[in-house]
């Protein structure tokens, strides 16, 4: 859900880059410590970016036909933590402007904020809490990317409500036009990019599980656990 | 192929005409267009940097003009939805239009009919400046102005690391989708939604594989946690500062400029 370049008008995509820049800077100190302890990090997570850049150019089968591109950050946000997302999602973003004609430059601080922070930290939050309950990796996945797809779009239509309130109602009226509207085509790509993600992820673990334990998503015995429960 | 979107902008950015002008006096002309575009308080700025800068994209930097137009409607979908709702949910002066439906009714007004034209006229204004960096400024030029403003090393190895992983990837999954297409695998919903999954993740083991081989290529190169950049040394020189200047200007003055609106 990127919002178009000259769509938001000022003060608000200032307010939003005010509000990102943060995070972002944040995401810069924990790049900058994350590559210090670990020269190995930096490909890995270019790679990973790639990875998002990609996941967010395919085109999911859909069932309203439209827009139905996934977010894949939840992914990133999961792997590596929510300020290192943001700043991998502030350079997808870029790049989805300048080839793609995804998002823009003047709303990169919306998008960001609703794609790049807002996302990812309900992701990581719930992939987080579903670790403390027990609960399975594979449905904590599920729920964590579809949440995050289903948060990037509320903070999108709050985010255009705030720019945009309506004459009767104002802005709560305002934003829950726009949820709706953007709920037909949003609420089950939500679920299908939650089932992806939670499958990809699945296969991951049956594949490849030493990628997930070494950066530390799960460990040896989940891994093992996992992998006999679907033997 | 029609699922992966690979048609990338900075192919085309690679060859275009206006390859050789620095990159500063580019970027400064297209960002300057978005914000003069985005701060407008009438159609008239948004309108004439649009139709300016499509001029220039076709004509001087030589890109298709069928691929802009294709360019240009990408945005299209989400530009209609939320300008639907903007003329319907703004209000003010006189009824212009009513939709009645049984359980409410919508209502556009004549103002609010000029409020959406003129936030439509600042997406298009703005949509056609970031057209002109995107299909103008290829991304390693970028990289360099990156440095200059002084951005973390880090990141910006990153953003090129990114980049060049982006092409690899991109590369393998046309070609999984291919294969999968061939043996039905988006055939139906549910088979869809496992080709993906199976798409993505091997996709992902992959790019990792890449990275940790990258890594070790690097390694044997001596990195030391900085990508040198060759710049490539463009002159600025008058003749195109003064056309950008120009421009700008204009549109600057018809932008802040109390130009009635709607015209009558």
């Amino acid at each position: 859900m990127h919002i178009m370049e000259g769509f938001l008008p000022s003060p608000w995509w200032q307010i939003w880059v005010v509000l990102s820049a943060p995070f972002v800077i944040m995401g810069f100190y924990a790049l900058r410590r994350m590559v210090r302890e670990n020269r190995e990090a930096l490909p890995l997570l270019a790679v990973a970016g790639a990875f998002v850049f990609v996941l967010s150019s395919l085109k999911l089968p859909s069932v309203t036909g439209s827009c139905s591109h996934p977010t894949g950050t939840g992914l990133g946000s999961v792997l590596f933590g929510p300020f290192i997302a943001s700043v991998l999602a502030l350079i997808v973003l870029v790049y989805q402007a300048l080839f793609l004609a995804h998002g823009g430059i003047s709303t990169l601080g919306a998008n960001i904020f609703s794609m790049g922070i807002a996302g990812p930290v309900v992701a990581y939050a719930i992939f987080i809490a579903g670790k403390k309950v027990g609960i399975n990796e594979i449905v904590t996945i599920f729920f964590a990317a579809a949440c995050a797809n289903i948060v990037t779009y509320v903070v999108t239509s709050f985010q255009l409500a705030l720019a945009f309130p309506a004459e009767v109602g104002g802005f709560m009226a305002s934003f829950m036009t726009f949820g709706a509207i953007f709920a037909i085509t949003q609420i089950p790509l939500a679920i299908i990019e939650g089932l992806v993600i939670a499958l990809v992820f699945k296969y991951i673990v049956q594949l490849k599980p030493e990628i997930l334990i070494r950066i530390g998503v799960i460990t040896q015995e989940r891994a093992e656990r996992l992998r006999e429960g679907w033997a | 192929m029609q699922s992966i979107d690979h048609h990338f902008l900075d192919d085309y950015a690679c060859r275009n005409a206006l390859r050789g002008i620095d990159t500063r006096i580019k970027l400064i002309l297209g960002l300057g267009a978005i914000l003069i575009a985005i701060s407008a308080d009438t159609p008239y700025a948004p309108l004439f940097i649009a139709i300016i800068l499509s001029i220039v994209t076709v004509f001087c930097a030589e890109i298709p003009a069928r691929l802009y137009l294709t360019l240009l409607l990408i945005p299209a979908s989400f530009a209609l939805m939320s300008v639907i709702v903007i003329l319907f949910l703004t209000g003010g002066g006189v009824p212009i239009l009513t939709i009645p439906l049984p359980w409410l009714t919508f209502t556009a007004t004549d103002v609010a009919a000029l409020n959406a034209f003129l936030i439509l006229s600042r997406a298009i204004g703005g949509t056609c400046g970031l057209l002109f960096i995107a299909l103008t400024t290829p991304m390693i030029e970028l990289f360099s102005i990156l440095r200059s403003l002084r951005l973390p090393d880090e990141f910006i190895d990153l953003a090129m690391l990114l980049y060049r992983s982006i092409f690899v990837i991109i590369g393998e999954a046309v070609a999984i989708y291919n294969a999968q297409v061939m043996r039905n695998g988006y055939s139906s919903f549910r088979k869809g939604i496992i080709a993906i999954s199976m798409l993505s993740s091997s996709l992902f083991i992959r790019a990792w594989d890449r990275g940790e081989e990258l890594m070790t290529a690097m390694d044997l190169r001596c990195y030391d946690g900085k990508f040198e950049i060759l710049e490539p040394k463009a002159s600025l020189t008058i003749y195109h500062i003064l056309p950008v200047f120009l421009f700008l200007s204009l549109a600057g003055i018809l932008a802040f400029l109390p130009l009635p609106f709607p015209p009558l």
